[in-house]
């Protein structure tokens, strides 16, 4: 069985997806099914994928400073939609006086640059075990 | 599973990909669903799209797919595409969808992603109960993109009606055309890429080759067809082939479709009984057991064999 499909998107108009790129990789390495949606994605095309694609989480990133307005976009389709149930972290350049109005509208985790592998890893996999355990009451 | 498959007949989107990831997640169950959807809606076609990794599969599906809306509007449609899970993690990263993303917001369209999860042949064990679950949906066609395959990964033509083998300029010479392999499994074949160099003589030496290729479905010799998927030429003839060809091959649909399903049966019967063996080898010392009755000739290797068999037959000895 796989261990857990993540999409990672990168949403509006910066396009560099290095980061995203390293992130994709690293949950590959950790046995996570990755999905990769690309550079320049708006927020509809990407809650239409998650819900196709089936994962539990999505991670966003974004380097261009239009996090709060995007990520936001990104929580309420998947309400819209009925999906709240997958969950999204986000990461980029993203200042550190956002990150709790992002973590407020519903974002699990923001990491910002910097942030070591293992933190990321250790979140994705706590944020995965929560909602299981959830799931399971 | 039932409340989904409501869901899914009723149209739900979410339940159908909820439901494909169940049956991943449990291969076994799909031959068993598989046998209690036959009277549910079936996908009228199913196209396997397959060949080397890079030669641009993912690209001439996402034009099929606009293809196909352009022409038959109120048709809707499904890719599959799979990619390898890493051997080593179980990871991956499925990466097709990225030249599909102009289609994310059709509601008539519905894109998932699978890894293969180990499973050698190009495809998934799931694979079968997904298209079902697609024409539950409501799907017409199903565009099935196998992994980058080498020269044996031929189950995308077992599970196809119609197999089309992608290829590209630059990756190899006329030997490779006449290994055994993916290129019996075309019915037709897309040149790809060609508007670059070496196509003309890809084109000439594919048809060499075919003409002395016994056709693989009853007489229909496969076409070779040049397009491009970055420039989109060439598509629309090639929708034109695959539709032309499944209409031909529609009275052989049934048997091809009842054909794969045994062997879907079969596979999952192998499966399961090597599972049964396996379960009783893995026990402590077993094999080192077994190995000393080889060593003192108190056993030949047949005799094992018939003994681990009925061990696993009776089923007392499994878990």
């Amino acid at each position: 069985m796989g261990r857990g499909r993540i999409l990672i998107a990168k949403p509006g108009l910066d396009g560099h997806d290095r980061g995203a790129k390293y992130v994709a990789h690293l949950l590959r390495d950790a046995g996570y099914e990755v999905i990769y949606t690309g550079i320049r994605r708006s927020p509809e095309q990407i809650v239409n994928s998650a819900i196709q694609e089936d994962v539990r989480l999505i991670g966003l990133s974004l380097l261009s400073g239009a996090h709060n307005v995007l990520f936001r976009r990104v929580i309420d389709l998947l309400r819209e939609k009925g999906a709240e149930d997958i969950m999204v972290f986000g990461g980029g350049t993203i200042p550190p006086k956002d990150v709790p109005g992002l973590e407020a509208m519903g974002i699990k985790a923001v990491f910002t640059p910097g942030t070591p592998a293992e933190a990321i890893l250790s979140t994705v996999s706590k944020l995965l075990g929560e909602n299981r355990s959830a799931g399971a009451s | 599973m039932r409340e989904l498959v409501e869901e899914v007949r009723a149209g739900s989107v979410r339940a159908a990909s909820r439901l494909i990831t169940l049956l991943e997640d449990n291969p076994s169950s799909v031959p068993e669903l598989l046998l209690h959807s036959r009277d549910w809606p079936q996908v009228d076609l199913i196209v396997g799209i397959t060949g080397a990794p890079g030669v641009g599969k993912s690209s001439l599906v996402d034009r099929l797919v606009a293809e196909w809306r352009a022409f038959r509007p109120d048709w809707r449609l499904a890719v599959v595409a799979v990619d390898p899970s890493s051997v080593f993690t179980g990871g991956a990263v499925l990466g097709d969808r990225i030249r599909m993303m102009a289609h994310a917001n059709d509601p008539q369209v519905f894109i998932r992603s699978l890894a293969n999860r180990g499973h050698l042949g190009g495809l998934t064990l799931g694979i079968r109960g997904a298209i079902r679950v697609l024409g539950l949906l409501g799907c017409r066609v199903v565009l099935l993109e196998t992994v980058g395959v080498g020269q044996s990964e031929v189950e995308v033509s077992t599970v196809s009606d119609i197999t089309v083998v992608v290829l590209a300029p630059g990756h190899g010479d006329s030997i490779q055309m006449i290994k055994a392999g993916i290129l019996e499994t075309g019915d037709i074949f897309a040149i790809n890429k060609a508007d670059r160099e070496g196509s003309e003589r890809l084109t000439a030496e594919l048809q060499a080759t075919l003409k002395f290729t016994t056709p693989r479905v009853h007489g229909l010799p496969p076409q070779v067809l040049k397009v491009s998927a970055a420039r989109s030429t060439g598509v629309a003839a090639l929708r034109v082939a695959i539709e032309e060809r499944a209409a031909k091959l529609s009275a052989l649909r049934a048997e091809t479709r009842s054909g794969a399903e045994q062997q879907e049966l079969r596979e999952f019967l192998l499966e399961s009984s090597r599972r049964r063996v396996e379960s009783i080898l893995e026990r402590p010392g077993v094999l080192e057991d077994l190995l000393k009755r080889l060593a003192k000739s108190d056993a030949d290797l047949a005799a094992i064999t018939s003994e681990l068999l009925t061990r696993a037959g009776t089923g007392t000895d499994t878990d």
